[in-house]
């Protein structure tokens, strides 16, 4: 699944290797173009985002978003598609969630939790299955859809929460009332680490082990290696589109209604911090190896923690965490090709 | 009746001036498709352009300095496109949305100086010679020249692709670049030179957004144009000619979002300005419920899409 060029290709360490090397060069050359000491500035990003534990908690805490978000980039990527609707996805997961908190606030928590969690996963599988049943049936390339339909699942968020969701309590604020405390993600007492992290964790694994063994996990080989192949032996190719993006769409809504239950405590613009794309790149970044994602979301997640300290301590501003994945992921893209290119 | 009528003509222009920016974009992003090459990054393109051109447009006082500074700038992100996809043989869809991440954290970093900023828009049609025509004077008042460019530029771009040599070889490099090679032609310089007009367009339609229509800047002030433009290209069956009235009713949705509150409906202002982006994917699945856009598609470009 790693997108490199056909022919002789070299051994994936070394490939990994320079990739990190040239990665560090255009980092630092980004940190003296903006008037920082490179090495400076890239210690105080490691030390930030795992120098104590309130760091670490905090780099945990963007991880798990990011976590999910890859997760619902890789599992249709597993079947050769190019879905970038987590963003989206994250936030029809937070609407179906939310409406279910705001529809029976009362219940008690052993029912009020797993309903929402599940009311997230459905709406996210929404958001993610339509485009997934438009690519098997019609052929509509998934990546255009997906894309437009995030601006879609965004303005929805929005119209919610600054029309008839708003809480005339929160005057003129525009969230919803205070999630109950029945709704409550369980929490790692003292830390404010919540279930988000160990469900995306736990669909990693998972999603490791579905996939790599199994008549099913060949099938899907099979279908993304070469669909008419694949169909000449029965396989169904609509059906596993609109199955796997409905899948990861599901694991973007839980990351949805995970921000906005235990982050945020209700539902408010803002949600996401572009954890859709950060969790594509990672995706990509790992050619759609769950036990990859696992940790490297974790890396991603110390650098967006991290970049929150470097805005607050050097006044770097927020967007140079963006353009520092940007910096990976043209990286990621162009050394392997260029090696492999000399290579063969 | 007569009401309505001049409603639907004050909304026809007035979709022509939002559908301006798109226009450009959407034009360029067909003549790179039809060489064989998608590009996403038009948004990042777009994005560059309208930041770039509203900081020269800014410093300058001379919109015109804008439109070529954003023009570059759209060339600057579109060769690191053809960079990772025809040097470095990347996957033509990842790259773009990478040039798009860059893009967008670049014009957030350095546009933060543009904040609040002022610029002077394009020359306005009115007060010139249009004015005084009869029915459309009024209409085309509203206009600055960005529009008429964007269509004389439409109409140079059907021409280059279908009757100079040059075009007819972006069009067999779309089709097939063994046989453009076979036949003494470079695909690989048809298609660069493709992406680096499309980024060009791409920028200069950023330019146009930040200068002239809106005349402010703001992060993300694209919201998608680009990633939009890749979707209409399709809807537009790879035909130029086709871009015109594709982008049009993309202006006409913005407009209708806009103007539909001022007119007594009441709905959510963030609901309707979702209406454009709906009506580009309901136009997507007609068009492929419709037609098998397959059979439209440059046959190189087949291969990115399976």
């Amino acid at each position: 699944m790693t997108p490199t060029s056909s022919g002789r290709t070299l051994p994936f360490a070394a490939i990994a290797l320079a990739t990190a090397a040239v990665f560090l060069l255009a980092a630092a050359t980004f940190f003296i173009a903006i008037g920082q000491a490179p090495l400076r500035a890239m210690i105080d990003l490691v030390l930030f985002a795992t120098g104590d534990a309130f760091s670490r908690v905090e780099s945990l805490l963007k991880a798990a978003p990011i976590l999910l978000c890859a997760i619902a980039a890789a599992i249709p990527g597993r079947l050769g598609l190019i879905s970038v609707g987590a963003e989206g996805q994250l936030h029809l997961g937070a609407i179906f969630g939310t409406a279910l908190v705001l529809a029976m606030p009362q219940a008690p928590a052993i029912i009020l939790l797993p309903a929402t969690l599940l009311a997230a996963a459905v709406g996210g599988a929404l958001w993610g299955g339509v485009p997934g049943w438009l690519r098997g049936r019609l052929s509509v390339n998934e990546t255009i859809t997906t894309l437009v339909m995030n601006y879609l699942g965004i303005l929805m968020v929005n119209g919610l929460v600054f029309g008839p969701w708003r809480d005339p309590a929160n005057l003129g604020w525009p969230a919803t009332a205070s999630f109950p405390d029945a709704a409550r993600l369980p929490v790692l007492p003292g830390t404010g680490l919540h279930l988000g992290l160990f469900l995306g964790v736990l669909l990693a694994l998972g999603c490791a082990f579905a996939f790599s063994r199994g008549i099913r996990a060949e099938r899907v080989r099979v279908l993304a290696m070469n669909r008419k192949v694949g169909e000449t032996y029965g396989l169904n190719f609509p059906r596993f589109a609109v199955i796997l993006m409905a899948t990861g769409g599901a694991a973007a809504g839980l990351a949805g209604i995970c921000e906005a239950i235990a982050v945020q405590g209700r539902l408010q613009p803002g949600l996401s911090l572009g954890y859709g794309l950060t969790g594509f790149l990672v995706a990509w970044l790992c050619g759609h190896r769950f036990l990859l994602i696992l940790p490297v979301s974790i890396l991603v997640g110390g650098l967006l923690a991290a970049g929150d300290s470097l805005q607050l301590f050097h006044k770097i501003p927020a967007s140079s965490a963006t353009i520092l994945q940007g910096l990976l992921f043209v990286t990621v893209l162009a050394v392997p090709g260029v090696l492999n290119r000399r290579a063969s | 009746m007569t009401e309505l009528a001049i409603v639907f003509f004050v909304w026809g222009f007035a979709s022509l001036a939002n559908a301006t920016p798109l226009i450009l974009v959407t034009l360029g992003e067909t003549l790179g498709q039809r060489t064989g090459i998608i590009n996403l990054g038009c948004e990042g393109g777009m994005l560059g352009g309208a930041c770039a051109g509203f900081g020269a447009a800014m410093a300058t006082g001379n919109p015109w300095l804008g439109m070529i500074a954003g023009a570059a700038t759209g060339i600057l992100f579109a060769a690191l496109h053809a960079a990772l996809v025809l040097g470095a043989r990347a996957n033509q869809l990842a790259s773009g949305i990478a040039v798009w991440m860059l893009a967008l954290g670049l014009t957030s970093y350095i546009g933060r100086a543009f904040v609040g900023g002022r610029v002077e828009a394009l020359p306005s049609l009115a007060g010139t010679w249009v004015s005084s025509l009869p029915l459309v004077g009024r209409g085309l008042e509203q206009l600055s020249v960005a529009a008429p460019i964007a269509i004389l530029l439409v109409l140079l771009a059907v021409w280059w692709l279908e009757r100079t040599r040059t075009g007819l070889s972006w069009r067999v490099a779309g089709e097939s670049a063994l046989i453009a090679s076979e036949n003494g032609m470079s695909p690989t310089r048809a298609r660069l030179s493709a992406v680096l007009v499309g980024g060009c367009l791409a920028g200069l339609g950023g330019a146009v957004l930040s200068v002239d229509y809106t005349q402010t800047w703001a992060n993300e002030i694209t919201k998608g144009r680009g990633l939009i433009a890749v979707g209409l290209v399709i809807v537009a069956r790879w035909n130029p000619r086709l871009v015109l009235p594709v982008c049009l009713l993309f202006g006409l949705a913005e407009t209708a979002a806009v103007r539909l509150p001022a007119m007594g409906v009441e709905m959510s202002s963030y609901l309707l300005s979702g209406l454009p982006y709906a009506v580009v994917l309901a136009a997507l699945v007609a068009n492929h419920l419709a037609f098998a856009p397959a059979a439209a598609m440059p046959a190189d470009l087949k291969k990115v899409f399976d």
